[in-house]
């Protein structure tokens, strides 16, 4: 087992998701916070083919799979910008799929998602993007927004970038505002649609110890869409613990021995694979060795 | 074989022209929808007023150099025009009534909205069009905002509010600028031009030349919105969407223009 120590831009900080997970650790263990029952989704063309999966509390999955395969599709639905045409899903207990734009705002709260290319709002300033959830529930002052936004920044090793607009930040950086943008508001599930891609390694790395960091240290559920292997190994293999004040990554050599993430792939909207990384690796599908090769 | 290749030629075209119809009854669906929808939350909270003030800045004081010049060089090119056509008639000196009723209730408001349409219409669409291929949109909704309540009711109420007001202000400069046509170029006393205008307007004048801005502010930003939250296909689907929304909305206003007017006429007649 590896090890290496973490290393933020500026100020990186503290584990930011120490409260809000009351409602999550109150709930059965055994009972997925994320649940798809034979979905489907067409429009000039059937997209999702009956595609069934379930999440672990605290655990992660790594969806992959070609372009046009339906990953980003699973996002949207569970986060109610799709609708399916048919099949059920729950999110953290409850079915999505006949709710209202009104009633979806609820399952929102509970999510935190990462879009592609960051999606951050151009008009807006860092701080401003990344608060902006907090600024419209309204609940918190000014000031405690700051703060709030502050930390987070700080979370992501953007502390000194709070005045900036988006369009002074590199693709890496704008990635991380969009990573405490999703955070800001203690989610208990989280949703990573490609965050890596066009990306450099290192700052690929940057992000998937991120996405690692919020597993590991506050038990973040998560649903990691990519097509990038080098990442999803790494979110899958790398763990992180916080030792005397500081955070070390411990890289894990042999993937028959990694837990609490799991892999499934995608092809033509179908699941071709479920599985442990280990089982991936050593899956005997032509088409999975084709796409691992 | 020629006879069922024409059929599956002639099929092919039908099913064609059926997607097509179904296609532009989906967007006018969608397109009420989404009206309607910015309307009602006009009147229901939340509300944001950030957003509000800042749309009619852009919509009323951005625009308001080309409605400056646009009035006063419709009212001056009205006014020559007019006084070669009265000449013949030896009427020159109604010139200024002309140019007064023409522009209060036609004129104003149509140029003024048309070139509205050009700048801010256009801009709305590919703002919205530019936000919905960069997934702004579905962040907004993620984060709990609603794109309706939060980008299109502080667009439908700065056009509702602030094209009348720019109206007002092309009225004015038009008759300003026909006025001193009438002054320099026509030899007609100040005095005699103003008082002819004054004595030209009529209430229902000025209703109709209110009245129509008001609707020809909602088409244009709620045809911009509408174009821009329909984008698809990345940049080229912005480019796109920028362009119908200027060729609809001016057709709109245009078409809007005789169905008011016919309906103003019967509702308040010249007298």
């Amino acid at each position: 087992m590896a090890k290496r120590r973490d290393e933020g831009e500026d100020g990186e900080g503290e584990s930011v998701l120490d409260e809000g997970q009351a409602e999550a650790a109150a709930r059965d263990v055994d009972e997925p916070v994320i649940s798809f029952r034979d979905v489907h989704v067409a429009y000039d063309r059937p997209i999702l083919k009956g595609v069934s999966f379930t999440l672990s509390p605290g655990t992660t999955k790594i969806v992959l799979g070609g372009s046009g395969s339906g990953k980003t599709t699973i996002l949207r639905i569970m986060l109610g910008l799709l609708k399916a045409d048919a099949g059920s899903v729950v999110v953290d207990g409850t079915e999505v799929t006949a709710l209202s734009e009104e009633e979806m705002r609820d399952v929102r709260l509970k999510i935190g998602m990462v879009f592609q290319e960051g999606a951050l709002f151009d008009s807006l300033t860092v701080g401003e993007n990344v608060g902006y959830r907090l600024i419209e529930e309204g609940k918190l002052d000014e000031a405690e927004i700051e703060a709030r936004v502050r930390e987070m920044l700080g979370f992501v090793g953007l502390a000194t970038h709070f005045d900036k607009m988006p369009s002074d930040l590199s693709g890496g950086q704008k990635r991380r505002v969009a990573f405490a943008r999703a955070l800001v508001a203690r989610p208990q599930i989280m949703f990573y649609d490609e965050p890596t891609t066009g990306l450099d390694p290192i700052t690929a790395t940057t992000i998937t110890d991120l996405i690692c960091k919020v597993r590991d240290l506050d038990g973040v559920s998560s649903i990691l869409v990519t097509h990038q292997l080098r990442d999803a190994y790494n979110v899958a293999r790398t763990f992180m613990i916080k030792k005397d004040d500081e955070y070390v990554t411990s890289v894990v050599e042999d993937v028959s021995t990694v837990e609490g993430t799991e892999f499934m792939m995608l092809r033509e909207g179908t699941v071709v694979f479920e599985g442990s990384p280990h089982e991936l690796q050593t899956s005997a599908d032509p088409y999975i060795r084709e796409f691992l090769s | 074989m020629e006879s069922s290749r024409s059929l599956a030629l002639v099929a092919s075209m039908g099913r064609r022209l059926f997607d097509r119809f179904k296609e532009t009854v989906l967007a006018v669906q969608d397109y009420v929808l989404l009206a309607a929808r910015g309307l009602a939350a006009l009147f229901t909270p939340p509300r944001y007023p950030r957003e509000m003030v800042a749309q009619m800045d852009s919509l009323g004081v951005g625009s308001l150099s080309i409605v400056v010049l646009t009035g006063m060089f419709t009212g001056m090119v009205l006014t020559l025009q007019s006084a070669a056509s009265l000449d013949a008639f030896g009427a020159r000196p109604y010139v200024g009534r002309l140019v007064c009723v023409s522009m209060v209730r036609e004129l104003g408001p149509v140029l003024t909205a048309l070139m509205v349409t050009g700048r801010v219409g256009s801009g709305m669409a590919a703002e919205l069009g530019s936000m919905v291929v960069t997934q702004q949109i579905d962040a907004l909704r993620v984060l709990g905002s609603d794109p309706i309540r939060k980008l299109v009711a502080p667009r439908l109420l700065a056009g509702i509010v602030m094209v009348p007001l720019l109206t007002i202000i092309s009225d004015t400069l038009g008759i300003f600028g026909g006025s001193l046509i009438g002054i320099f170029n026509l030899k007609l006393s100040w005095e005699f031009f103003w008082r002819s205008v004054g004595n030209a307007l009529t209430i229902n004048d000025l209703v109709m030349g209110l009245a129509k801005p008001v609707m020809f502010g909602f088409i244009l930003s709620s045809v911009g919105c509408h174009m821009g939250l329909r984008t698809t296909g990345g940049t080229q689907g912005v480019g796109l969407a920028t362009t119908r929304s200027v060729v609809v909305a001016s057709v709109l206003i245009l078409a809007s223009d005789f169905f008011m007017t016919k309906l103003l006429l019967l509702l308040f007649p010249v007298t």
